[in-house]
C-alpha cells in the first residue's frame, strides 16, 4: 500500500511544473551558473587590475627620492601616474572622488635626512573602499625603501647576508585538498542542504496541505488504507524530492566541470575530481538522506496542519532560514567537527561533509553525526504521525 | 446495511475557536445521541440545515472521524474496532470531492483499485462496465484539470464504485452541480437502490430527498428531531408542504 501510495504521489509531483522547476531545473542550473559568474567576474576583475593605471598624487618637488623612485620602478608593479599636487587637503579630497588611487607625502626634510642616513617619514594616503589600493602603495613603497637600503649597505660597506642572519622557510605541509577543503568546503554541503530543503518544500505543501484544499485526502481516507501507510507514502515522495534536488546540484557540479569546462585553475580541479569518488559520494548520502527524512518530518506537521497552500508557504519559507542558516557554519573556516559540533543538526553535516571533502574525517563523529541525525529523522517522523492521525488537523 | 447507536461527537475547541464561535464552553457537540438504521436495498436520507451535524455524522460512519461515544455497525461489522474492514465494505462521495488535477481518469481509478486490493482480473471487466455505463471512454486518458465538471463528476462516481462497494455514503453530493450533471448523481443513487445497496445520503434540499429516500431523519444541531420513513412524514405532516413541515420541525426544536 504505501508503495501504490508512493508511486501515484511520485507521478503527481512530476507533473507539477513548479516542483519540477525547483526539484531539478534550478539545482542542475545552479553550479554552472555561479562557477560561471565566479569564474567571468574574478577573470575580470584580474584583467582589470593589471590594466588599471593607477594614478599617484604626491605633494612636493618631483625630484623628491621617493617620488623619483616611486616613478622610476618598471611596469611590472602595475601602470601608473604620477601628478603633482600643492597640498595634503586637495590631494585627500581628490582621493575620497577616485580621481587619484593613492595618494604620497613625505617629511620637508627628507633630502637631509636621506644624506646622514636617517629614517624618513612618508605618508600614504588610500581609500579602503577602492580594493586593493593599500597593498599597492605597499608595494611600491617597499621597493622604494629595498633601494634605499641597497644603496646605504653600498655607501656603509655592509654585506646584505650579514645583516639577515636568520633566514626563515615558511613551509605548508597541508595538501591542497586539505586547504580547498577547509577553506570553500562548506560551499557544497550549504548547496545540498539549501536545495534538500527546496526540494522538499513543495511536494510537502502539494501532497499534505493541496490534498486537504483540494479536497481529495477525504476520499483517501475512505479507503482501507492505514493513515501511517498514506503519511508513508506520501512522506516517501517529500524524502525523494529532496533528495533528488541536491542530486541535481551534484549532477549540475559534474557538468560544470567535465562538459562545460568552466573551473580552470588547476589545484581546484584536482581536488573536485578526487572528492567526486563512490566513497564520497555514499558517506554524503548517508548524511543527507537523515537529513532531508529530517527536514521532511519538520515541515509535514506544518503542512498537515495550515488549511490553505498560501498559509503553508507563509510558515515553511522562515523555517528555510532557521534551518539553512546553521549551514553557513561551514564557511568560516576556523569551526570543526568535534564532539559539541557533532551534536548540532544541520552543522554537524555541512561540518562532516568539509571534513570529508578535506580528508580529514574522524569516523567516530561521522557515527556520532549519523546517530544525531537519524534520531532526530525518527523524532520528526514520530511528530508528522502524530498530526496526521489528529482528525481535526487533515480535513477542513 | 448501517446500524449506528447513540453516536456522539465532541470537538475539543481551540483558545482560537472558542473565540471565534463567542463560547466559554472547552468543546462544542456535532453530533449528539444520533442512532439509525439504514437497510440495504432502501435509500435513507440524511436532511438538516447548515451545520446540523450530517456531514460529522457521515464521516464517523465512513470512519473519517473516530466517535466521542456510540456505536456504528458497517454490514455486520463494527466499524469502530475494524475501521479497515468496514472502509472495504463503503464507497463514499462529497459534492465537495476534488480529484487529482494532474493524473487521467484511467489512473485515478487504477490508483483507488489497488487501494481497495482489487485484483486485476475483476478490476478489468468491472471497469469497463462503469466506463460504458457513465460513457468515460473518450476522456480516460485526458488530465482531470482539463475535464469538464460533468466529466469530472463521473470519474468521481467511478472512483467511488470501482470496489463495488456493498453501503454507499453520498454527502450532499449534488452541492455546486447543475441538475444535467446532478442528474449523474440520481441515476447512482437510484442505480444502487436497484443492486440492493445500502444508499445513505445527506442534503439540506427537500425536494431532493423527497425524489429519491424511502427513510428519512432529520438532525438539527447534532440531535435527531426525526427518524422515519418517507410514508411517515408525510402522513404526519402538520405543515402544508414538504419543505414547510421540515422547517416547521426544525423551529419547534428551536422553542424547546
Amino acid at each position: 500500500m504505501i508503495y501504490t501510495i508512493f508511486k501515484k504521489e511520485l507521478t503527481d509531483t512530476l507533473r507539477d511544473k513548479r516542483t519540477l522547476v525547483m526539484m531539478l531545473v534550478i539545482p542542475i542550473l545552479i553550479f554552472p551558473v555561479i562557477l560561471n559568474v565566479f569564474v567571468s567576474v574574478s577573470a575580470s576583475f584580474t584583467a582589470e587590475a593589471a590594466e588599471k593605471t593607477v594614478k599617484i598624487g604626491y605633494v612636493g618637488s618631483p625630484d623628491n627620492y621617493i617620488y623619483s623612485h616611486v616613478q622610476d620602478l618598471p611596469e611590472s608593479y602595475g601602470k601608473k601616474k604620477m601628478i603633482q599636487y600643492k597640498d595634503t587637503v586637495k590631494l585627500k579630497e581628490d582621493i575620497k572622488n577616485d580621481v587619484v588611487q593613492i595618494g604620497l607625502s613625505s617629511s620637508s626634510s627628507i633630502k637631509e635626512e636621506m644624506e646622514s642616513k636617517k629614517p624618513t617619514n612618508v605618508i600614504a594616503f588610500f581609500n579602503a573602499t577602492d580594493m586593493g589600493m593599500q597593498d599597492r602603495a605597499k608595494t611600491y613603497l617597499k621597493a622604494v625603501e629595498t633601494i634605499a637600503q641597497q644603496e646605504r649597505y653600498l655607501d656603509l660597506k655592509l654585506k646584505e647576508s650579514e645583516l639577515t642572519p636568520i633566514a626563515v622557510n615558511y613551509q605548508n605541509v597541508a595538501s591542497d585538498k586539505e586547504m580547498i577543503g577547509k577553506m570553500a568546503g562548506g560551499i557544497l554541503p550549504y548547496i545540498f542542504i539549501a536545495f534538500g530543503f527546496i526540494g522538499c518544500m513543495y511536494p510537502a505543501i502539494d501532497l499534505f496541505t493541496g490534498e486537504k484544499e483540494r479536497g481529495t485526502i477525504e476520499t483517501l481516507l475512505t479507503t482501507p488504507v492505514l493513515r501511517w501507510q498514506i503519511l508513508f507514502g506520501k512522506m516517501g515522495v517529500v524524502v525523494l524530492s529532496g533528495l533528488l534536488a541536491a542530486s541535481c546540484a551534484l549532477i549540475g557540479l559534474y557538468l560544470s566541470i567535465e562538459v562545460m569546462n568552466i573551473v580552470e585553475n588547476e589545484e581546484l580541479l584536482t581536488v573536485i575530481k578526487s572528492v567526486l569518488n563512490f566513497k564520497f559520494l555514499l558517506m554524503l548520502y548517508g548524511l543527507l538522506i537523515p537529513l532531508t527524512v529530517f527536514f521532511a518530518g519538520v515541515m509535514i506537521p506544518i503542512a498537515v496542519y495550515a488549511k490553505s497552500f498560501k498559509e503553508a508557504q507563509s510558515i515553511i519559507t522562515p523555517l528555510n532560514i532557521i534551518m539553512v542558516l546553521p549551514a553557513m557554519v561551514g564557511f568560516f573556516p576556523g569551526i570543526e567537527l568535534d564532539l559539541v559540533t557533532a551534536c548540532i543538526p544541520v552543522v554537524n553535516v555541512v561540518l562532516a561533509t568539509k571534513e570529508l571533502i578535506a580528508g580529514t574525517l574522524d569516523l567516530g563523529l561521522l557515527g556520532l553525526s549519523f546517530i544525531i541525525m537519524i534520531s532526530l529523522a525518527v523524532i520528526a517522523v514520530f511528530v508528522s504521525y502524530k498530526r496526521f492521525d489528529k482528525e481535526t488537523n487533515i480535513i477542513l | 446495511m448501517i446500524e449506528i447507536t447513540d453516536l456522539r461527537k465532541e470537538f475539543i475547541l481551540s483558545k482560537q475557536q472558542r473565540k471565534e464561535l463567542n463560547t466559554t464552553e472547552d468543546k462544542a457537540i456535532a453530533v449528539d445521541g444520533v442512532s439509525l438504521t439504514c437497510q440495504p436495498g432502501r435509500i435513507f436520507s440524511l436532511l438538516g440545515p447548515n451545520g446540523a451535524g450530517k456531514t460529522t455524522t457521515l464521516r464517523m460512519i465512513s470512519t473519517i472521524f473516530k466517535p466521542t461515544s456510540g456505536s456504528i455497525n458497517i454490514c455486520g461489522i463494527d466499524a469502530l474496532k475494524d475501521p479497515q474492514e468496514a472502509r472495504r465494505k463503503m464507497g463514499f462521495l462529497t459534492g465537495a470531492t476534488g480529484l487529482y488535477a494532474r493524473l487521467t481518469p484511467n489512473e485515478i481509478i487504477k490508483y483507488f483499485a489497488d487501494l481497495y486490493s482489487i485484483p486485476k482480473e475483476v478490476y478489468e471487466p468491472r471497469k469497463e462496465k462503469l466506463y460504458d455505463l457513465l460513457d468515460m471512454h473518450d476522456f480516460q486518458s485526458k488530465r482531470i484539470g482539463k475535464l469538464s465538471t460533468g466529466m469530472k463528476q463521473k470519474v468521481s462516481i467511478c472512483r467511488t464504485m470501482i470496489h463495488d462497494p456493498e453501503v454507499v455514503i453520498f454527502d450532499e453530493p449534488t452541492s455546486g452541480l447543475d441538475v444535467i450533471t446532478a442528474e449523474n448523481i440520481i441515476r447512482l443513487i437510484r442505480d444502487c437502490k436497484e443492486q440492493g445497496k445500502t444508499v445513505i445520503f445527506s442534503s439540506h434540499i427537500m425536494s431532493e430527498v423527497d425524489l429519491l429516500c424511502d427513510d428519512m431523519a432529520i438532525i438539527h444541531k447534532g440531535k435527531m428531531l426525526f427518524n422515519g420513513t418517507m410514508d411517515e412524514y408525510r402522513t404526519n405532516m402538520q405543515a402544508e408542504n414538504l419543505t414547510a413541515e421540515f422547517i416547521r420541525i426544525v423551529n419547534s426544536s428551536k422553542e424547546i
